[in-house]
């Protein structure tokens, strides 16, 4: 009985590790879907809370092509907008968000649960291009950051759908069985941001939202030169936090959770970690908000990178010809300056030509 | 069981119908419960206001710092003694002259003027216009080149809006002849209007209305909208129009070249008015502090929506500490018994906190007067009709719109002085033209139908139902009771004479429908309120006739028609000869059929004016229900009896239209100038302004007030 029971419990370890094959799989690359789903002019700060945001993931290395924006209206070229094409997150306008490089994916009425869904779950119909897809793979880091009017267990998109908590936790398990992402975080500035997660069961996600059911989510200050509020508290702290960091930095994930002050936000910060297999401090903020290269470049180096070249080596023992074609190609890679050797080539060639024009004649 | 279940082969009638049949068997005790009831909660409205709140959220009053500048200011100084520059100058002059000036600096910020020319038609008796939309061709009708106006309108268009919608501001103003408050409300309206034409954050169009205000503040501003929403596809009107001006236009032009140039001689529109502000300032001196009178009421007791009061009262209030105001019975503020009231409701407010601190409905005795004053104001407004400022002209467009009316502290010839009151004026307006740029629909968050106990709070449509639901649920059970009553007295003679003689068919139909002519005689009654509802259309064609010998025309010929009425068709009842026991029931039928169609009367026009059907409810429900025959108190001559002849001869003169009138003149206004010619001035103004009052005086109150008398006087 015993040894039967012994029997199960490593069959059972056995296949839970064979399971977590998905934590084995390497960090490839980094992602960031940022929604915001309100329209109307007075909700001006959930567009600059968006923007916001795209402007730190850039900073922080993610280039434009693995960015997904979605804003569901234009504020910058709204009528009431005192300042025609810009968008400020702060009264001091010292930083316009809405510079010349500024990629909107989606944008106006094409911000829908339904697009939202299909970017998420990578369902697209075939005419959408590349740039509005989300072309994550199974060792993809992907932020998903949303801010707009939120309720017990929904998002309102637009003024006119919903996004409920199940529809997320299907998006979210759907996306974990198609192997979109290793690992995703999701960031909710949002009135009862907390139960948008409360349906998530998937491995390797990682939520945070700007507050607990019941609560709602303040803006931070009111801008009286636009005559809108220009940003939400919990934005604005997060941002705040990553303004002291560069994109080398090594803040770890619980320093960021930590740093939201319920006093000062108004409302309690909740983040959902029981999905999430690493210890929090252990997790640089740049997992998520910065790209894969620059960690690279702060990590080791070596061994990441020599170590599939050594895989191959092993691989070549067995045949001779594969052997000596080997050690051609690594002497052809050896050689430092291939436009030299094409040279030599064609002055070679020259002699070869005369001997044959000669005995040809 | 089976014995029951063959016994009870009757179905028992649903708990609805006997619930029905509970009422109307108790239907006195219901009639006191509810009446009472229904004064009371009529008495507790101000005990139940409620604080507005800005319910749309796109409005943000107030997020936007003010703009306005001291070179508006300055340039509006300048425009002001420009004008009042002009004003030694003989009138004529004076009135084109000054419209060049406004022209010019109205041109010279950008905007486009156009002239609008109307011609005033004094208001006259039309039996057919009532409820019809105001009507475009009957201004082409005859006019004298003398009662014509000239609007002055000033248009900025949004730089990037979509030209769509438009903000309306209207100041009226009497060219040549104006006094130093319009110059000074011009001037606030000029100051607006030159930050409004540098901004950039404007999304719908600015109209500027210059009103003529010669014939009076009203019927310029009708005018104008009326061709804003006519859309003329000939040039007849305008040709029609031009003839008069013609020589004046020359004159103008030669008077000023420069500022003709960019005058278009069409009629210039912008989109849809979201909102419109008439403001003005009151040339009376406010002692403490500049403060702001706020009217609402457009005709028939529509309101505007209070989103559009709760801007203003914000920005008023907690942006430009203003006092705001709202009108008030000012009679009713240190009336002894609402005091009385007013204490004893805030000692039951007290005892209920101390029993729950949840409990918090209790306000104090002077904030309970005040609030009973304006709300009583505010009912007697909604129920007159008659829209209390040129704000009443747009709610008839459906467009939303209030009268400011800003008072400055004692007038100080301080130069700093009156620029802070311009720089508070403008600042004001220029809020609330920013509020409403942010709206993105019409007004539709807040409540349409409400009532003000302050300008910061009111009751709402499901409150102040109550109080007339409760007046008028006995009518109905009333009346079941009475026909059931006179049914049953039927059956009993039958079944008493059943032994003598047996029942005849045609007999039992007779009384079956013996209603009929109760209802006949109703319907005949009414006909005659409907006459005498027309007949000031002929009274109005007699030349030379003082409002006195009219009222004194009208009521006498209302009187003969009532006696020819009666001479005609009054016979019926007499003719059909009934045995002596069923004239006994005769009187409680058409006191049944008279209840009904007051029911009916009253439900109408709670729909279409509700202030109106909740007064007329307070006069009619009581005296119907109390009404019968004094002959039959006489004859009992108990004290109970002779309680209720008392109580019907007040009610019965109480009830009676132009002694009403004069009761509640007395009583509000005191006794000293009662003239019989007021109560047609006041008729006249009714129907002048075109209220359903009018019509429901003519066609639900006299008739009933009439049928309550001849069951008063019924000989039985």
């Amino acid at each position: 009985m015993s040894i039967f029971l012994l029997l199960f419990i490593d069959n059972a370890t056995a296949y839970s590790s064979h399971s977590s094959s998905a934590d084995t799989t390497k960090h490839t690359n980094n992602w960031a879907v940022l929604v915001c789903t309100s329209r109307f002019w007075f909700n001006y700060r959930h567009m600059a809370n968006t923007l916001s945001l795209y402007r730190t993931v850039k900073r922080l290395g993610i280039p434009d092509e693995r960015i997904i924006l979605m804003l569901a209206d234009d504020m910058a070229c709204n009528a009431r907008n005192k300042y025609p094409a810009q968008v400020f997150n702060n009264e001091n306008h010292r930083l316009n968000l809405y510079g010349d490089n500024v990629e909107v994916d989606y944008r106006g009425y094409e911000v829908t649960v339904e697009n939202f869904l299909r970017v998420l779950t990578g369902r697209h119909e075939t005419a959408v291009p590349r740039s509005k897809r989300l072309l994550s793979d199974e060792g993809s880091h992907i932020l998903l950051y949303m801010t707009g009017h939120g309720g017990d267990e929904f998002l309102k998109f637009q003024d006119s759908e919903e996004l409920q908590s199940h529809d997320l936790a299907d998006a979210v398990k759907q996306m974990k069985e198609k192997r979109r992402f290793k690992e995703l975080l999701i960031m909710v500035d949002t009135c009862q941001a907390a139960t948008l997660f409360n349906q998530l069961h998937s491995p390797g996600v990682l939520a945070i939202g700007s507050s607990m059911k019941g609560e709602n989510s303040y803006s931070h200050h009111l801008d009286s030169d636009v005559g809108v509020s220009v940003v939400d508290r919990f934005t604005f702290y997060t941002l705040a936090f990553f303004e002291r960091l560069n994109m080398y930095a090594n803040a770890s994930l619980s320093s960021l959770f930590t740093s939201y002050d319920p006093k000062t936000m108004m409302s309690t910060a909740y983040y959902r970690t029981d999905l999430y297999h690493r210890r929090l401090d252990e997790v640089p903020v740049t997992n998520f908000f910065g790209s894969l290269k620059m960690m690279i470049e702060r990590t080791l180096i070596d061994s990441d990178v020599q170590d599939p070249t050594s895989h191959i080596k092993t691989k070549d023992q067995n045949c001779p010809f594969t052997r000596t074609m080997n050690t051609f190609f690594e002497k052809v890679e050896r050689i430092e300056h291939p436009d030299s050797l094409v040279n030599y080539g064609l002055i070679l060639m020259l002699p070869l030509l005369m001997v044959s024009v000669w005995l040809s004649s | 069981m089976p014995k029951t279940e063959t016994e009870t082969p009757k179905m028992k009638p649903r708990p609805i119908v006997r619930l029905a049949i509970f009422l109307i068997s108790h239907s006195l005790l219901v009639c006191v419960v509810c009446c009472t009831a229904g004064v009371l909660a009529l008495l507790l409205l101000p005990l139940l206001a409620k604080n507005t709140y800005i319910s749309e959220n796109a409005l943000m009053p107030g997020s936007a710092s003010s703009m306005i500048s001291n070179r508006d200011i300055s340039e509006a100084n300048r425009l002001a003694s420009d004008l009042s520059g002009l004003n030694f100058e003989p009138q004529d002059a004076a009135a084109l002259e000054s419209r060049g000036i406004l022209t010019k600096y109205m041109s010279d910020l950008g905007a486009e003027v156009s002239y609008h020319k109307f011609h005033h038609k004094p208001n006259q008796f039309h039996p057919l216009h009532f409820f019809s939309s105001p009507d475009s061709t009957s201004s082409v009708d005859n006019f004298s080149c003398s009662a014509q106006g000239v609007n002055t309108v000033g248009i900025i268009r949004a730089p990037r809006g979509d030209g769509k919608e438009a903000i309306v501001l209207v100041t009226p103003y009497k060219f040549g002849k104006s006094g130093t408050a319009e110059t000074l409300s011009l001037s606030i309206a000029y100051t607006v209007f030159s930050l409004l034409s540098r901004v950039t954050w404007l999304a719908k169009d600015i109209i500027w209305l210059v009103a003529d205000s010669q014939y009076g503040e009203y019927a310029p501003v009708e005018a104008w909208l009326r061709d804003y929403h006519t859309p003329v596809f000939t040039g007849l009107g305008a040709l029609n129009a031009d003839t008069c001006i013609k020589i004046d236009d020359l004159y103008a032009l030669e008077q000023k070249p420069i500022a003709q140039t960019k005058i278009s001689d069409g009629f210039r529109r912008a989109g849809t008015m979201a909102a419109a502000l008439i403001f003005k300032v009151a040339d009376r001196n406010e002692l403490l502090e500049d403060t702001l009178n706020i009217y609402a009421e457009a005709s028939n007791g529509q309101m505007p929506n209070l989103d559009l009061i709760n801007i203003v009262n914000y920005l008023a209030v907690h942006r430009q500490g203003l006092r705001v105001k709202v009108e008030k019975v000012l009679s009713l503020l240190d009336s002894r018994w609402l005091e009385i009231l007013g204490e004893i409701f805030e000692v039951l407010g007290k005892v209920a906190r101390s029993l729950n601190p949840g409990w918090k409905f209790g306000i104090s005795a002077a904030d309970y007067v005040e609030g009973s004053a304006t709300l009583a104001s505010s009912l007697y407004n909604q129920a007159l009709g008659i829209p209390t400022g040129p704000h009443g002209a747009f709610r008839d467009f459906q467009v939303d719109a209030i009268t400011l009316e800003i008072s400055p502290k004692v007038s100080s010839h301080n130069k700093a002085r009156h620029n802070e009151f311009l720089l508070r004026g403008g600042r004001l307006v220029e809020g609330v033209v920013r509020s409403i740029n942010n709206l993105l629909e019409k007004f539709h968050q807040s409540f349409f139908l409400y009532m003000l106990t302050s300008p910061s709070k009111f009751v709402s449509v499901g409150v102040y139902m109550i109080a007339f639901a409760l007046l008028v649920a006995p009518l109905p059970l009333v009346a079941a009771s009475l026909y059931a009553d006179a049914n049953q007295l039927d059956l009993g003679v039958k079944n008493t004479k059943s032994t003598t003689t047996a029942p005849d068919e045609l007999d039992i139909t007779f009384r079956s429908w013996k209603w009929l002519y109760a209802a006949k005689e109703v319907f005949l009654v009414h006909v005659w309120g409907a006459a005498v509802s027309l007949l000031p259309y002929f009274i109005c064609q007699i030349p030379n006739c003082s409002p006195t010998s009219s009222s004194v025309i009208w009521v006498s010929l209302s009187m003969l028609g009532l006696l020819i009425l009666y001479l005609i068709a009054g016979s019926p009842s007499t003719h059909v000869s009934i045995s002596q026991h069923e004239e006994k029931g005769e009187w409680a039928i058409l006191k049944s059929v008279t209840i009904s169609a007051v029911f009916i009367g009253l439900l109408l026009m709670s729909v279409v004016n509700f202030a109106t059907a909740e007064i007329g409810a307070l006069l009619l429900v009581p005296m119907c229900l109390m009404a019968q025959p004094l002959k039959l108190d006489m004859k009992a001559g108990k004290f109970r009896s002779l309680f209720r002849v008392i109580c019907n001869m007040v009610l019965g003169f109480v009830a009676f239209p132009p002694a009403a009138y004069f009761v509640a003149k007395t009583l509000f206004e005191g006794s000293d100038s009662i003239n019989m010619g007021d109560f047609w001035n006041w008729m006249e103004s009714l129907w002048a302004w075109n209220s359903a009052t009018y019509i429901y005086i003519g066609m639900v109150h006299l008739p009933c007030w009439a049928l309550c008398l001849h069951i008063l006087l019924h000989s039985c």
